[in-house]
Protein backbone atom coordinates (compact mmCIF):
# COMPACT_ATOMS: atom_id res chain seq x y z
CA UNK A 1 0.00 0.00 0.00
CA UNK A 2 1.71 3.81 -0.90
CA UNK A 3 0.74 6.25 1.58
CA UNK A 4 0.29 9.70 -0.73
CA UNK A 5 1.57 12.62 1.37
CA UNK A 6 -0.94 15.65 1.99
CA UNK A 7 0.91 17.95 -0.32
CA UNK A 8 1.60 15.96 -3.26
CA UNK A 9 -2.59 15.29 -3.41
CA UNK A 10 -3.45 16.66 -6.82
CA UNK A 11 -6.67 19.36 -6.37
CA UNK A 12 -4.87 20.69 -3.44
CA UNK A 13 -1.57 21.66 -5.17
CA UNK A 14 -3.26 23.43 -7.42
CA UNK A 15 -5.43 25.60 -4.92
CA UNK A 16 -1.86 25.84 -3.05
CA UNK A 17 -0.31 27.49 -6.03
CA UNK A 18 -3.16 29.87 -6.89
CA UNK A 19 -3.26 31.40 -3.14
CA UNK A 20 0.15 31.70 -3.40
CA UNK A 21 -0.28 33.33 -6.66
CA UNK A 22 -2.96 35.63 -4.77
CA UNK A 23 -0.59 36.55 -2.12
CA UNK A 24 2.13 37.80 -4.45
CA UNK A 25 0.00 40.01 -6.60
CA UNK A 26 -0.93 42.22 -3.37
CA UNK A 27 1.11 44.86 -1.78
CA UNK A 28 2.81 44.89 1.29
CA UNK A 29 0.41 46.18 3.82
CA UNK A 30 3.06 46.56 7.02
CA UNK A 31 4.34 49.96 5.77
CA UNK A 32 0.38 51.33 5.53
CA UNK A 33 -0.17 49.80 8.98
CA UNK A 34 3.27 51.42 9.97
CA UNK A 35 2.42 54.51 9.13
CA UNK A 36 -1.41 54.50 10.21
CA UNK A 37 -0.22 53.74 13.47
CA UNK A 38 2.53 56.57 13.75
CA UNK A 39 -0.05 59.07 12.86
CA UNK A 40 -2.78 57.61 15.65
CA UNK A 41 -0.17 58.28 18.18
CA UNK A 42 0.86 61.34 17.19
CA UNK A 43 -2.86 62.75 16.89
CA UNK A 44 -3.79 61.57 20.49
CA UNK A 45 -0.88 62.94 21.83
CA UNK A 46 -1.70 66.43 20.52
CA UNK A 47 -5.12 65.99 22.10
CA UNK A 48 -4.08 65.28 25.39
CA UNK A 49 -1.53 68.01 24.97
CA UNK A 50 -4.46 70.58 24.17
CA UNK A 51 -6.72 68.91 27.26
CA UNK A 52 -4.62 68.31 30.15
CA UNK A 53 -2.54 71.28 29.39
CA UNK A 54 -3.05 74.53 32.16
CA UNK A 55 -4.52 77.39 30.42
CA UNK A 56 -2.53 80.19 29.63
CA UNK A 57 -2.19 83.07 32.14
CA UNK A 58 -4.77 85.43 32.31
CA UNK A 59 -4.03 88.85 33.63
CA UNK A 60 -7.16 89.48 36.33
CA UNK A 61 -8.11 92.44 38.53
CA UNK A 62 -5.91 91.96 42.11
CA UNK A 63 -8.61 92.00 45.18
CA UNK A 64 -7.52 92.30 48.69
CA UNK A 65 -8.04 88.82 50.10
CA UNK A 66 -11.08 88.20 51.73
CA UNK A 67 -11.89 88.46 55.56
CA UNK A 68 -12.22 85.00 57.06
CA UNK A 69 -15.97 84.12 57.27
CA UNK A 70 -17.07 81.67 60.31
CA UNK A 71 -19.24 79.22 59.15
CA UNK A 72 -21.40 77.62 61.80
CA UNK A 73 -22.45 73.73 60.75
CA UNK A 74 -25.52 72.55 62.34
CA UNK A 75 -24.71 69.06 62.79
CA UNK A 76 -27.79 66.47 62.50
CA UNK A 77 -28.86 64.54 65.13
CA UNK A 78 -29.44 60.90 64.09
CA UNK A 79 -32.55 58.86 65.55
CA UNK A 80 -31.82 55.03 65.43
CA UNK A 81 -34.62 53.26 66.24
CA UNK A 82 -33.75 50.17 68.87
CA UNK A 83 -35.39 46.88 67.54
CA UNK A 84 -36.40 43.94 70.62
CA UNK A 85 -32.85 42.75 71.80
CA UNK A 86 -30.63 45.65 70.99
CA UNK A 87 -28.43 47.96 72.75
CA UNK A 88 -27.69 51.61 72.49
CA UNK A 89 -24.01 52.55 71.75
CA UNK A 90 -22.10 52.88 74.75
CA UNK A 91 -22.70 57.02 75.65
CA UNK A 92 -25.63 57.12 73.98
CA UNK A 93 -28.94 59.43 74.81
CA UNK A 94 -31.81 56.43 74.80
CA UNK A 95 -35.35 58.44 74.79
CA UNK A 96 -38.79 55.88 75.54
CA UNK A 97 -40.60 55.77 72.32
CA UNK A 98 -44.02 55.64 74.45
CA UNK A 99 -42.15 58.57 76.45
CA UNK A 100 -44.79 61.70 75.73
CA UNK A 101 -43.93 64.27 73.33
CA UNK A 102 -43.32 67.54 75.17
CA UNK A 103 -45.59 70.23 74.54
CA UNK A 104 -46.06 74.30 76.20
CA UNK A 105 -49.90 74.74 77.10
CA UNK A 106 -50.84 78.06 78.61
CA UNK A 107 -51.50 77.94 82.59
CA UNK A 108 -52.50 80.96 83.07
CA UNK A 109 -55.83 82.03 80.61
CA UNK A 110 -56.36 85.24 81.01
CA UNK A 111 -60.11 85.82 82.46
CA UNK A 112 -63.08 86.59 79.80
CA UNK A 113 -64.19 89.55 79.71
CA UNK A 114 -67.93 91.07 81.45
CA UNK A 115 -70.44 90.40 78.44
CA UNK A 116 -73.63 88.53 78.06
CA UNK A 117 -73.36 85.66 75.80
CA UNK A 118 -75.95 83.42 74.29
CA UNK A 119 -74.16 80.52 72.74
CA UNK A 120 -72.80 78.15 75.65
CA UNK A 121 -71.00 74.97 75.19
CA UNK A 122 -71.49 73.15 78.55
CA UNK A 123 -71.34 69.49 79.53
CA UNK A 124 -74.17 67.43 78.63
CA UNK A 125 -76.86 67.87 80.95
CA UNK A 126 -75.90 70.82 82.49
CA UNK A 127 -78.79 73.24 82.96
CA UNK A 128 -78.46 76.59 81.77
CA UNK A 129 -80.08 79.37 84.01
CA UNK B 1 -44.34 67.53 79.90
CA UNK B 2 -42.55 71.54 79.76
CA UNK B 3 -45.49 73.33 81.29
CA UNK B 4 -44.82 77.10 80.02
CA UNK B 5 -46.84 80.12 81.32
CA UNK B 6 -47.77 82.65 78.41
CA UNK B 7 -49.73 85.34 80.17
CA UNK B 8 -49.30 87.72 76.76
CA UNK B 9 -52.30 86.74 74.32
CA UNK B 10 -50.44 86.07 70.79
CA UNK B 11 -52.23 88.12 68.05
CA UNK B 12 -53.37 87.26 64.93
CA UNK B 13 -54.30 89.54 61.51
CA UNK B 14 -58.11 88.17 61.62
CA UNK B 15 -57.99 89.98 65.29
CA UNK B 16 -57.27 93.71 63.48
CA UNK B 17 -60.53 94.16 63.27
CA UNK B 18 -62.43 94.34 66.06
CA UNK B 19 -65.36 91.96 65.13
CA UNK B 20 -68.95 92.41 67.05
CA UNK B 21 -70.62 88.81 68.11
CA UNK B 22 -73.79 88.15 66.17
CA UNK B 23 -76.89 88.75 68.25
CA UNK B 24 -78.93 85.83 67.14
CA UNK B 25 -82.43 84.96 66.76
CA UNK B 26 -82.82 81.79 69.09
CA UNK B 27 -85.21 79.54 69.29
CA UNK B 28 -84.71 76.54 71.57
CA UNK B 29 -86.46 73.03 73.00
CA UNK B 30 -85.64 70.13 75.23
CA UNK B 31 -84.19 66.54 73.83
CA UNK B 32 -81.85 64.09 74.99
CA UNK B 33 -82.44 64.69 78.20
CA UNK B 34 -81.03 68.17 77.99
CA UNK B 35 -81.51 71.51 75.86
CA UNK B 36 -81.72 71.70 72.05
CA UNK B 37 -81.13 75.01 70.26
CA UNK B 38 -80.82 76.57 67.24
CA UNK B 39 -78.78 80.00 66.64
CA UNK B 40 -79.24 81.96 63.61
CA UNK B 41 -78.18 85.12 62.27
CA UNK B 42 -81.21 86.59 61.85
CA UNK B 43 -83.53 89.71 63.24
CA UNK B 44 -85.99 88.74 66.11
CA UNK B 45 -88.78 89.86 63.90
CA UNK B 46 -88.02 87.07 61.05
CA UNK B 47 -90.64 84.71 60.58
CA UNK B 48 -88.44 82.52 58.05
CA UNK B 49 -85.48 82.48 60.18
CA UNK B 50 -88.01 81.48 63.38
CA UNK B 51 -89.63 79.05 61.00
CA UNK B 52 -86.55 76.87 59.36
CA UNK B 53 -85.55 76.93 63.57
CA UNK B 54 -88.72 75.43 64.42
CA UNK B 55 -88.84 72.94 61.99
CA UNK B 56 -85.57 71.74 62.42
CA UNK B 57 -85.44 71.21 65.64
CA UNK B 58 -88.58 69.22 65.24
CA UNK B 59 -86.52 67.13 62.79
CA UNK B 60 -83.41 67.07 65.48
CA UNK B 61 -86.15 65.76 67.98
CA UNK B 62 -87.22 62.68 65.64
CA UNK B 63 -83.45 61.37 65.15
CA UNK B 64 -82.94 61.52 68.75
CA UNK B 65 -85.71 59.52 69.37
CA UNK B 66 -84.50 56.63 67.57
CA UNK B 67 -80.73 56.92 68.56
CA UNK B 68 -82.17 57.21 72.46
CA UNK B 69 -81.51 53.83 74.95
CA UNK B 70 -84.01 55.76 77.24
CA UNK B 71 -86.84 55.22 75.07
CA UNK B 72 -87.66 51.41 74.86
CA UNK B 73 -88.59 51.44 71.34
CA UNK B 74 -85.73 53.49 69.70
CA UNK B 75 -83.70 52.00 66.89
CA UNK B 76 -81.19 51.61 69.18
CA UNK B 77 -83.08 50.13 72.42
CA UNK B 78 -84.42 47.86 69.62
CA UNK B 79 -80.49 46.84 68.39
CA UNK B 80 -79.26 46.32 72.07
CA UNK B 81 -82.58 44.08 72.44
CA UNK B 82 -81.95 42.15 69.67
CA UNK B 83 -80.62 38.56 70.14
CA UNK B 84 -79.05 38.27 66.99
CA UNK B 85 -75.63 38.95 65.67
CA UNK B 86 -75.85 40.37 62.55
CA UNK B 87 -78.54 43.02 62.69
CA UNK B 88 -79.69 45.44 59.40
CA UNK B 89 -80.44 49.14 61.22
CA UNK B 90 -82.03 52.39 59.27
CA UNK B 91 -80.17 55.22 58.19
CA UNK B 92 -80.31 57.47 61.02
CA UNK B 93 -79.64 54.90 62.63
CA UNK B 94 -76.14 53.59 60.76
CA UNK B 95 -74.38 57.07 60.01
CA UNK B 96 -74.71 57.39 63.85
CA UNK B 97 -72.84 54.31 64.66
CA UNK B 98 -70.13 55.05 61.98
CA UNK B 99 -70.17 58.25 63.87
CA UNK B 100 -69.38 56.07 67.00
CA UNK B 101 -66.27 54.49 64.50
CA UNK B 102 -65.27 57.96 63.59
CA UNK B 103 -65.08 59.11 67.04
CA UNK B 104 -63.41 55.60 68.24
CA UNK B 105 -60.36 56.68 65.61
CA UNK B 106 -60.49 60.14 66.01
CA UNK B 107 -59.85 59.77 70.27
CA UNK B 108 -57.43 57.18 69.53
CA UNK B 109 -60.28 54.93 70.72
CA UNK B 110 -60.66 56.51 73.61
CA UNK B 111 -64.26 56.73 72.96
CA UNK B 112 -66.48 53.89 72.91
CA UNK B 113 -69.95 53.57 72.12
CA UNK B 114 -70.25 49.90 72.87
CA UNK B 115 -69.41 50.68 76.52
CA UNK B 116 -73.55 50.79 77.74
CA UNK B 117 -72.91 47.39 80.72
CA UNK B 118 -70.26 49.52 82.18
CA UNK B 119 -72.41 52.75 82.07
CA UNK B 120 -75.69 51.56 83.89
CA UNK B 121 -73.01 49.68 86.60
CA UNK B 122 -71.39 53.07 87.05
CA UNK B 123 -75.05 54.24 87.84
CA UNK B 124 -75.49 51.15 89.94
CA UNK B 125 -78.01 49.65 87.62
CA UNK B 126 -78.29 46.38 86.45
CA UNK B 127 -76.39 45.43 83.70
CA UNK B 128 -76.05 42.01 81.57
CA UNK B 129 -72.76 43.15 79.40
CA UNK B 130 -69.99 41.02 78.48
CA UNK B 131 -67.48 41.51 81.02
CA UNK B 132 -64.69 44.50 80.98
CA UNK B 133 -62.10 42.25 79.51
CA UNK B 134 -63.98 40.65 76.98
CA UNK B 135 -63.17 42.48 73.71
CA UNK B 136 -65.94 44.14 72.26
CA UNK B 137 -65.43 43.50 68.59
CA UNK B 138 -68.60 44.78 66.01
CA UNK B 139 -68.57 45.97 63.02
CA UNK B 140 -69.98 48.04 60.33
CA UNK B 141 -71.24 47.32 56.84
CA UNK B 142 -72.80 49.62 54.25
CA UNK B 143 -76.64 48.29 53.37
CA UNK B 144 -78.99 48.97 50.51
CA UNK B 145 -80.32 52.67 50.51
CA UNK B 146 -78.03 53.98 53.10
CA UNK B 147 -79.13 51.50 55.43
CA UNK B 148 -76.33 49.44 57.23
CA UNK B 149 -75.34 46.32 58.85
CA UNK B 150 -74.25 45.81 62.27
CA UNK B 151 -72.30 42.19 63.30
CA UNK B 152 -70.97 41.85 66.67
CA UNK B 153 -70.02 39.94 69.07
CA UNK B 154 -72.70 37.99 71.09
CA UNK B 155 -73.40 40.72 74.36
CA UNK B 156 -72.34 43.91 72.45
CA UNK B 157 -74.98 46.89 73.45
CA UNK B 158 -74.31 50.19 72.51
CA UNK B 159 -74.64 53.66 74.13
CA UNK B 160 -73.97 56.50 71.59
CA UNK B 161 -74.22 59.56 74.12
CA UNK B 162 -72.28 62.22 73.12
CA UNK B 163 -71.29 61.07 70.03
CA UNK B 164 -75.43 61.32 69.02
CA UNK B 165 -75.45 64.90 70.03
CA UNK B 166 -72.42 65.80 68.27
CA UNK B 167 -73.66 64.07 65.35
CA UNK B 168 -77.20 65.41 65.67
CA UNK B 169 -75.71 69.15 65.70
CA UNK B 170 -73.56 68.58 62.63
CA UNK B 171 -76.32 66.96 60.76
CA UNK B 172 -78.69 69.67 61.94
CA UNK B 173 -76.51 72.29 60.90
CA UNK B 174 -76.10 70.99 57.59
CA UNK B 175 -79.84 71.47 56.91
CA UNK B 176 -79.20 74.62 57.40
CA UNK B 177 -77.91 75.38 54.36
CA UNK B 178 -79.27 78.83 53.45
CA UNK B 179 -78.33 80.40 56.52
CA UNK B 180 -74.31 81.78 56.07
CA UNK B 181 -74.25 82.18 59.92
CA UNK B 182 -75.95 79.70 62.28
CA UNK B 183 -75.29 77.51 65.38
CA UNK B 184 -76.92 74.22 66.62
CA UNK B 185 -76.40 73.54 69.78
CA UNK B 186 -77.29 69.85 70.77
CA UNK B 187 -77.10 69.81 74.54
CA UNK B 188 -73.89 71.61 74.60
CA UNK B 189 -72.38 70.30 71.61
CA UNK B 190 -72.51 73.11 69.01
CA UNK B 191 -71.87 72.73 65.06
CA UNK B 192 -71.22 76.74 64.40
CA UNK B 193 -71.32 78.23 60.55
CA UNK B 194 -69.77 81.88 60.39
CA UNK B 195 -70.37 83.32 57.00
CA UNK B 196 -67.28 85.34 55.93
CA UNK B 197 -66.53 88.88 58.60
CA UNK B 198 -69.62 87.15 60.88
CA UNK B 199 -67.92 85.84 64.78
CA UNK B 200 -69.82 84.40 66.65
CA UNK B 201 -69.06 84.80 70.42
CA UNK B 202 -68.96 81.78 72.79
CA UNK B 203 -68.73 81.19 76.24
CA UNK B 204 -67.25 78.20 77.51
CA UNK B 205 -69.01 77.53 80.43
CA UNK B 206 -67.91 77.12 84.62
CA UNK B 207 -68.90 73.92 86.30
CA UNK B 208 -68.09 75.68 89.77
CA UNK B 209 -70.21 78.40 89.11
CA UNK B 210 -73.83 79.33 87.25
CA UNK B 211 -73.81 81.29 84.85
CA UNK B 212 -70.09 82.50 85.04
CA UNK B 213 -67.48 81.46 82.13
CA UNK B 214 -63.97 79.85 81.84
CA UNK B 215 -63.40 81.49 78.90
CA UNK B 216 -65.07 83.26 75.65
CA UNK B 217 -64.62 82.09 72.53
CA UNK B 218 -64.26 84.45 69.11
CA UNK B 219 -65.25 81.73 66.73
CA UNK B 220 -65.31 84.02 62.76
CA UNK B 221 -65.83 83.44 59.46
CA UNK B 222 -62.56 83.49 56.81
CA UNK B 223 -62.74 86.50 54.48
CA UNK B 224 -63.55 83.92 52.05
CA UNK B 225 -66.60 83.16 49.54
CA UNK B 226 -67.36 80.03 51.52
CA UNK B 227 -68.35 79.65 55.35
CA UNK B 228 -66.74 78.53 57.38
CA UNK B 229 -67.30 75.68 59.77
CA UNK B 230 -66.85 75.46 63.51
CA UNK B 231 -67.45 72.47 65.85
CA UNK B 232 -67.31 73.51 69.93
CA UNK B 233 -67.76 70.60 72.36
CA UNK B 234 -67.28 70.19 75.86
CA UNK B 235 -67.24 66.90 77.81
CA UNK B 236 -67.12 66.48 81.64
CA UNK B 237 -67.36 64.68 85.60
CA UNK B 238 -69.21 67.35 87.19
CA UNK B 239 -72.66 67.39 85.88
CA UNK B 240 -73.36 63.09 86.22
CA UNK B 241 -71.87 62.19 89.05
CA UNK B 242 -72.95 59.38 91.57
CA UNK B 243 -71.97 58.71 95.22
CA UNK B 244 -71.66 54.88 95.36
CA UNK B 245 -70.12 52.75 97.74
CA UNK B 246 -68.89 55.88 99.27
CA UNK B 247 -66.92 57.06 95.94
CA UNK B 248 -68.03 59.26 93.64
CA UNK B 249 -68.55 57.87 90.26
CA UNK B 250 -69.30 59.65 87.00
CA UNK B 251 -70.63 58.58 83.71
CA UNK B 252 -67.28 58.60 81.36
CA UNK B 253 -66.26 55.25 81.40
CA UNK B 254 -62.36 54.29 80.75
CA UNK B 255 -62.37 51.59 77.94
CA UNK B 256 -59.27 50.39 79.28
CA UNK B 257 -60.36 49.44 82.36
CA UNK B 258 -64.16 49.45 81.87
CA UNK B 259 -64.59 50.95 84.85
CA UNK B 260 -65.52 55.18 85.43
CA UNK B 261 -62.34 56.83 84.17
CA UNK B 262 -59.89 58.14 87.45
CA UNK B 263 -58.68 61.68 86.00
CA UNK B 264 -57.65 65.02 87.50
CA UNK B 265 -60.15 66.54 84.60
CA UNK B 266 -62.89 68.15 85.81
CA UNK B 267 -64.45 69.49 82.45
CA UNK B 268 -62.47 69.54 79.13
CA UNK B 269 -63.41 72.24 76.00
CA UNK B 270 -62.27 71.44 72.29
CA UNK B 271 -62.47 73.70 69.07
CA UNK B 272 -62.12 72.20 65.90
CA UNK B 273 -63.60 71.92 62.22
CA UNK B 274 -66.73 69.95 63.56
CA UNK B 275 -68.92 68.44 66.67
CA UNK B 276 -68.64 65.32 66.31
CA UNK B 277 -64.97 65.49 66.57
CA UNK B 278 -64.67 67.89 68.93
CA UNK B 279 -66.94 65.83 71.37
CA UNK B 280 -64.84 62.52 70.90
CA UNK B 281 -61.71 64.81 71.58
CA UNK B 282 -63.07 66.02 74.71
CA UNK B 283 -64.28 63.14 75.83
CA UNK B 284 -61.14 61.51 75.00
CA UNK B 285 -58.88 64.36 77.19
CA UNK B 286 -61.29 64.33 80.13
CA UNK B 287 -60.65 60.28 80.25
CA UNK B 288 -57.11 60.79 79.48
CA UNK B 289 -56.16 62.92 82.20
CA UNK B 290 -54.28 66.37 82.32
CA UNK B 291 -50.93 65.28 80.43
CA UNK B 292 -51.97 62.73 78.45
CA UNK B 293 -55.07 64.26 77.65
CA UNK B 294 -53.18 67.69 76.37
CA UNK B 295 -50.75 65.66 74.47
CA UNK B 296 -53.88 63.83 72.45
CA UNK B 297 -55.26 67.01 71.97
CA UNK B 298 -51.57 68.75 70.55
CA UNK B 299 -51.57 65.57 68.20
CA UNK B 300 -54.86 65.89 67.49
CA UNK B 301 -54.14 69.55 65.61
CA UNK B 302 -57.13 71.47 67.34
CA UNK B 303 -57.76 74.85 66.72
CA UNK B 304 -58.26 75.17 70.57
CA UNK B 305 -58.55 73.56 73.83
CA UNK B 306 -59.69 74.73 77.82
CA UNK B 307 -59.29 72.29 80.46
CA UNK B 308 -60.43 72.83 83.88
CA UNK B 309 -58.88 70.74 86.00
CA UNK B 310 -59.54 69.34 90.15
CA UNK B 311 -56.91 71.83 91.22
CA UNK B 312 -58.98 74.52 90.20
CA UNK B 313 -56.17 75.59 87.03
CA UNK B 314 -57.76 76.75 84.14
CA UNK B 315 -54.96 75.19 81.51
CA UNK B 316 -55.25 75.86 77.67
CA UNK B 317 -53.46 75.57 74.66
CA UNK B 318 -51.41 77.93 72.94
CA UNK B 319 -53.47 78.34 69.86
CA UNK B 320 -56.38 79.14 72.13
CA UNK B 321 -55.34 82.47 72.65
CA UNK B 322 -55.93 83.27 69.34
CA UNK B 323 -59.96 82.43 70.19
CA UNK B 324 -60.08 84.21 73.10
CA UNK B 325 -62.27 87.56 73.46
CA UNK B 326 -60.22 90.10 74.86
Amino acid sequence: MVRQHPASAGGRDESVDESRRAAGSRPDPTKVRFVLGASGIAALSALVTVIAAPPAPVSLPVSPPAAPTTVTQQRPIVYIQLAPGQSPPPGATVIDAKAPKPITIVTRVPAPPQQTVVVRTTQSGKVIP
Amino acid sequence: MITAERPARTSRLAREIAQTPIVPLTVATTAMGGRLVVHLAASGADDRARHDAQLLLARIRRWADRLSRHIETSELSMLNADPRSRVPVGPTLGAALWAGVEAANESEHLVDITLLGARLAAEGLPSTDVAADTPRRWSLCSGPRRTAVVDRAPGIRFDLGGVAKGWLAERGLACLSSWPSAVVDADGDLALRCGPGATWAVAVDDPRTDGSALAILHLSGRATRWPTRWGVATSGTSVHRWRRDETMRHHLIDPRTGAPAITDVVQATVVCGSALRAEALAKAAVIAGTTQGLALLERAGVAGAVILTERGETLALPQTLNLLAE
